[in-house]
């Protein structure tokens, strides 16, 4: 399936290779977008142009003078540039980048990607999507060690449909906020896996994880959820809790796991919109996960009717 | 000389149930605001004076003009610690 963003690169290698992460994650914006790859010697200097956000391996920094946005990755030498009011993401590798480019996908590519569908009114946020057996949209957010991937994979054993255990974008659908999935396998660490006593798996070794698709969990994969139930998640001790959240900490958690909402001014507003929207649209809880989950997989759901 | 006071260009504001989230652009920050600081920031789409501000907390609010003048100093204090606002001077 085409993913809906044109590639385009000299290198045939790095343009399959693009082209098939892209569709793998099956993303379809509403508008055309593009990436234009070229492989230089050397990528532009970003010296004196202040770094406006960081992320671990990546850099955005903002030019005063054109307000064009540039992203830079600490791996290798790599540069995205975003003009003003342009859809396209001009991609400058260096050929240590390129040689990386699948690390990129993790790390570089994937700001790249997170800053274009912002153009295309899609705003990222850090966390998972399922529906369960009862219809209902949820959204689990929270960090890279919140237990997000594993819940997202316990659910999907007891029959939920998941789609992603970690990259996902608030889209408006009329007066609602949906939420789209990048399609990757549900990623787990040795910890989550002895929990859910699951074994195979694809090796993901370059996050030191196993990866599986939502299928050969018990589930299924789907594209687009409408979260009725939001839970940022943490790992707790023996038993599992959730608290019900008030509207203030409700957007404060949302802005927190949407955190680029506060690096474009011109899209703020409607990045805020969306978060307000979702907020308006769902019951929010603080979830403390805990061991109990693995032996009674459907508490989740009694916690939460 | 009259100070009346405006929100800073890079604040947005979001709210949910009477309850809020504003955002400073500039310095990437986020807080979380009180219904009472939620009605102050909100009022501030206009600049206004102190006395403007206290009297719209009144009006929404049971509270006697004293408190609710302590209140929004209070408040627009801590505003200005983080920059969310900025004053104006001006005649009248």
């Amino acid at each position: 399936m085409p993913s809906g963003i044109q590639v385009r690169c000299p290198d045939p290698t790095i343009r399959r290779h693009v082209r098939s992460w892209l569709q793998e994650g099956r993303i379809s914006p509403p508008v055309p977008l593009s990436i234009d790859i070229q492989l230089q010697e050397s990528t532009p200097p970003q010296d004196g142009v202040p770094v406006i956000f960081e992320q671990p391996g990546v850099s955005v920094r903002r030019h005063p003078l054109d307000g064009k946005l540039s992203i830079t990755w600490e791996t290798a030498p790599a540069v995205a540039e975003f003009r003003s009011g342009d859809s396209c993401a001009h991609v400058i590798l260096s050929p240590e980048a390129a040689k990386r480019i699948e690390d990129s996908t993790r790390t570089f590519m994937l700001t790249v990607l997170i800053f274009l569908l912002r153009r295309a009114g899609w705003h990222h946020v850090h966390g998972a999507t399922a529906v369960d057996r009862k219809g209902r949209g949820w959204l689990f957010a929270g960090d890279s060690h919140s237990g997000k991937s594993t819940t997202a994979a316990l659910v999907c054993s007891r029959g939920w449909a998941v789609g992603t255990d970690d990259i996902a974008f608030l889209a408006p659908a009329g007066e609602r906020v949906e939420v789209r999935a990048f399609r990757s396998r549900i990623a787990l660490r040795s910890g989550g896996r002895e929990l859910l006593a699951r074994a195979g798996g694809v090796p993901l070794p370059a996050r030191g994880k196993m990866g599986f698709w939502p299928d050969e969990l018990g589930g299924s994969w789907v594209p687009t959820v409408q979260p009725e139930i939001v839970i940022f998640t943490a790992v707790g001790g023996e038993h599992t809790r959730a608290e019900p959240l008030g509207p203030g900490d409700t957007l404060a958690q949302l802005v927190r796991w949407s955190a680029w909402v506060v690096v474009e001014p011109g899209l703020a507003n409607e990045h805020l919109g969306l978060i307000s929207r979702l907020g308006r649209q769902s019951r929010a809880y603080r979830v403390s996960l805990g061991r109990d989950l693995f032996r009674h997989p459907d508490l989740l759901s009694e916690l939460i009717p | 000389m009259t100070v009346r006071y405006q929100p800073h260009p890079e604040l947005r504001l979001s709210s949910l149930e009477g309850e809020g989230v504003v955002l400073h652009l500039g310095s990437r920050r986020y807080f979380t605001v009180s219904k009472t600081g939620l009605v102050i920031l909100e009022a501030l789409s206009t600049p206004r004076t102190l006395d403007e501000l206290v009297t719209v907390i009144v009006e929404r609010y049971e509270v006697g003009r004293d408190h609710a003048t302590a209140s929004v100093l209070g408040f627009l204090e801590r505003c200005r610690e983080v920059d969310l606002i900025t004053e104006l001077e001006g005649e009248g």
